[in-house]
């Protein structure tokens, strides 16, 4: 079966979406209706925006459907509180279930792409051989995935940070290495003709972040491809091991009312919703897990931010919000380093910030600090899980660090502190739920002694986490892995994730790259297979 | 007669007492939430017993989400947190601190809502025993308030999360507001200020204009 390209339809600004108020205010659509299409994607952020724009460039219909309300970028106001508020999954307090550690994720067209730093990491191949090797995934060798990445690469206007997209707070970073002889680089990143806003975490408001939202959406769009916002999709449903479609809930996003039911008819079932989402989807839709791991092997990449104090103005939250990174211990040690600081309010997230005049002092000195947030590969021994009916469950994500994760987060801290104090810091402040702060490189292992592993490591480390991983782990063994080298569930038909959640094991590496190559293998593996998945 | 020796704390550290006895394997059976409930009643109870004079002053309008024992902890946190007067930083009065608490409690699911009211209980009446203070964290003087949160950030779990919460929401209340940011010299938007160009969406991939 041969399909020709549509026309390109491609909008200059801005996405075709239907929201919750359009479904209200369409009559003929009623509180339930019925859309039939050839394939749904679950989500449309980094994988959900690149299988839309693969499978409609492809000839297929495309419907994309998004929890998160449509939130523009002329409507971004370049104010953090503002976009927490409207875009951050649970207005950012979405926590483990011992509420000390905080997954920061997108809730809106192009989800997580919108709000990121845009950060994109190749990985190592070693990174990449090893899931090959030791998962039976003969197309996730370097040397395959070579061609992907490549393309992704240029999609998204991947390029080496330049001397102007160097802020102070990286130079501190620099300066440091230079000192101590580590290894550093400038970071790679998705941005076109960056106008150093220094408000990536808000969203990009002159439209220079290469998000979903002003590439692979409106591209997909210009194929046909129809996006719903403000609709939760409860449950996949499958029949006779195989997808038929989903349903949804559409949502004011406002008041949380249910506007409509939708029910969609279609041939593939695309799960896009990243690390937390998809296991829950695929949990409420009774998925036949045959072994055992969907939800399980969570990984965080857990990350702190260790603030520094230097005795000249920095105004290191002006320019690129992320500069360099320091990957000298990445392959070694699982650790890796990004320059970046940004708003006054997000100081609030990475510490204990001090009490009274403490705190004023601290925060008038905010025009002197450097940050460095300090990645740490943990050990995928996380889970998610939905607990309770489809329509009043919720869910469950459970991870507190091992003996083994607390102590490498405690020596990726400590490292930060010894770069900030080589490049002539003279207070550092550190990521934990404990007011500390070290004056001298030489009471830093004493002052980090302090911290103790206690109770399963709770309330220690003020870690969040921008990058969960590995809930649907692919392979090519039914009894260990959830989905098969395609992307596809072993057990039902038609049914594929395209996420982060595929990873088979954890990755030190800022995952988006390697989640939009993974999103175009599965699109064109479903491509490659049609004559069997579409009728 | 101290207020380590009265009647009342004697009586609020026998209601206490649950908490002490838990075991580590009973702590991690119930959970960090389920302990905190438990400490919460005992606290509760107690609260009785230690009535303040701020339980006497009506809510401000417009409140809607805090109840009327977490607005006056709030309002006193804030006090405690952000003394702004004589330094260089917005007066905390001229910023809608307590407004924006209200907002933010609002969008909490309900769940983590709940718990969050159990531990913001807690936090008040605990002083009582906690530190020897025989009154609840409303009624503290201003460096008695600044110890106990000192004491709290170093303390057990349940303590840390605490402080940290609390916090976090006076702190993100105050700085998320644009006009505390000229004393600390953080920009604010910019793009509009300095003219950017909007580019709008990105050019099709090379390959899907051949």
């Amino acid at each position: 079966m041969s399909r020709r390209r549509r026309r390109i339809n491609m909008p200059r600004q801005g996405v075709p979406v239907t929201t919750a108020r359009d479904v209200a205010q369409d009559p003929s659509r009623g509180r339930r209706f019925n859309i039939k299409t050839e394939v749904v994607v679950v989500g449309s952020g980094a994988a959900g925006s690149v299988v839309a724009h693969e499978l409609a460039r492809a000839g297929h219909e495309v419907l994309v459907l998004e929890a998160g309300r449509y939130y523009p970028s002329s409507q971004f106001t370049e104010h953090l509180g503002d976009t927490i508020n409207e875009v951050y999954k649970d207005q950012a307090s979405q926590l483990n279930s011992t509420a000390d550690v905080l997954f920061v994720e997108g809730a809106c067209i192009g989800g997580s792409t919108v709000i990121g730093a845009c950060v994109m990491h190749r990985p190592p191949n070693s990174l990449l051989e090893g899931w090959s090797e030791r998962h039976g995934l003969d197309q996730m060798t370097p040397e395959k995935l070579a061609p992907l990445y490549d393309e992704i690469g240029e999609e998204q206007f991947v390029h080496l940070n330049e001397a102007h997209e160097i802020n102070a707070t990286a130079h501190k970073v620099i300066q440091g290495c230079e000192h101590m002889g580590f290894r550093w680089r400038p970071v790679t990143r998705n941005v076109r003709r960056c106008a150093l806003t220094g408000h990536c975490l808000a969203g990009c408001k002159p439209d220079r972040k290469m998000s979903a939202l002003v590439t692979h959406l409106p591209w997909a769009v210009g194929y046909g491809a129809e996006l719903y916002a403000d609709t939760h999709v409860t449950r996949v449903r499958i029949e006779n091991n195989r997808a038929t479609g989903v349903d949804a809930v559409v949502r004011d996003p406002d008041t949380g009312d249910t506007v409509a039911e939708m029910r969609v008819d279609a041939q593939v079932v695309v799960s896009a919703g990243g690390a937390i989402q998809t296991p829950l989807l695929l949990q409420r839709s009774q998925a036949p897990d045959f072994s055992g791991e969907l939800g399980r092997n969570l990984a965080l990449q857990p990350f702190t931010q260790v603030l520094a104090e230097f005795p000249e103005e920095l105004y290191g939250f002006r320019g690129a919000l992320v500069g360099v990174q320091v990957d000298e211990f990445l392959e070694s040690d699982g650790f890796l380093f990004y320059s970046a600081l940004a708003e006054p309010e997000q100081l609030m997230a990475q510490g204990d910030q001090g009490v009274g005049a403490d705190h004023i002092n601290f925060m008038l000195r905010y025009k002197h600090l450097a940050g460095l947030n300090a990645f740490s590969i943990d050990d995928g021994r996380g889970s998610v899980s939905w607990d309770g009916g489809v329509n009043d469950g919720r869910q469950i994500i459970r991870w507190n660090p091992s003996r083994k994760e607390f102590n490498r987060i405690k020596q990726s801290a400590s490292l930060a502190a010894r770069i900030f104090f080589s490049a002539g810091a003279k207070r550092v402040y550190m990521p934990t739920y404990q007011r500390l702060e070290v004056d001298s490189v030489f009471d830093l292992d004493k002052t980090m002694d302090e911290v103790d592993y206690g109770l399963r490591g709770m309330y220690t480390f003020r870690s969040n986490s921008f990058s969960p991983q590995g809930t649907c782990r692919m392979g090519s063994e039914r009894s260990r892995a959830v989905v098969n080298p395609n992307g596809e569930l072993f057990d039902v038909a038609g049914l594929f994730v395209a996420d982060a959640s595929l990873f088979p094991e954890p990755m030190a590496a800022a995952p988006h790259w390697t989640v939009q190559v993974l999103a175009k293998h599965v699109a064109r593996r479903i491509e490659a297979r049609r004559s069997s998945l579409f009728i | 007669m101290s207020s380590s020796e009265s009647p009342a704390r004697t009586e609020a550290v026998r209601q206490a007492a649950p908490l002490s006895r838990l075991t580590r394997r009973r702590f991690l059976r119930y959970g960090l939430i389920g302990s905190a409930a438990l400490a919460a009643a005992a606290a509760g109870s107690f609260a009785i017993l230690r009535r303040s004079p701020v339980d006497a002053i009506p809510v401000a309008e417009g409140i809607r989400n805090l109840g009327a024992g977490e607005y006056h902890l709030f309002r006193r946190a804030i006090e405690v947190l952000l003394p702004t007067a004589g330094t260089a930083l917005t007066p905390v009065e001229e910023v809608p601190v307590l407004a924006n608490i209200d907002h933010m409690m609002g969008l909490l699911p309900a769940h983590v809502r709940q718990e969050l009211g159990t531990g913001l209980a807690l936090f008040d009446n605990a002083a009582v025993v906690s530190g020897f203070h025989g009154r609840r964290f409303v009624d503290l003087d201003d460096q008695a308030a600044v110890d106990y949160f000192d004491a709290w950030s170093r303390g057990h779990s349940i303590q840390r999360a605490l402080n940290t919460v609390i916090k976090q929401f006076v702190y993100t209340a105050y700085w998320r507001e644009p006009e505390t940011w000229p004393p600390v010299e953080f920009d604010g938007p910019v793009s509009d200020d300095w003219g950017l160009d909007y580019l709008g969406n990105a050019p099709l991939p090379r390959e899907d204009q051949a």
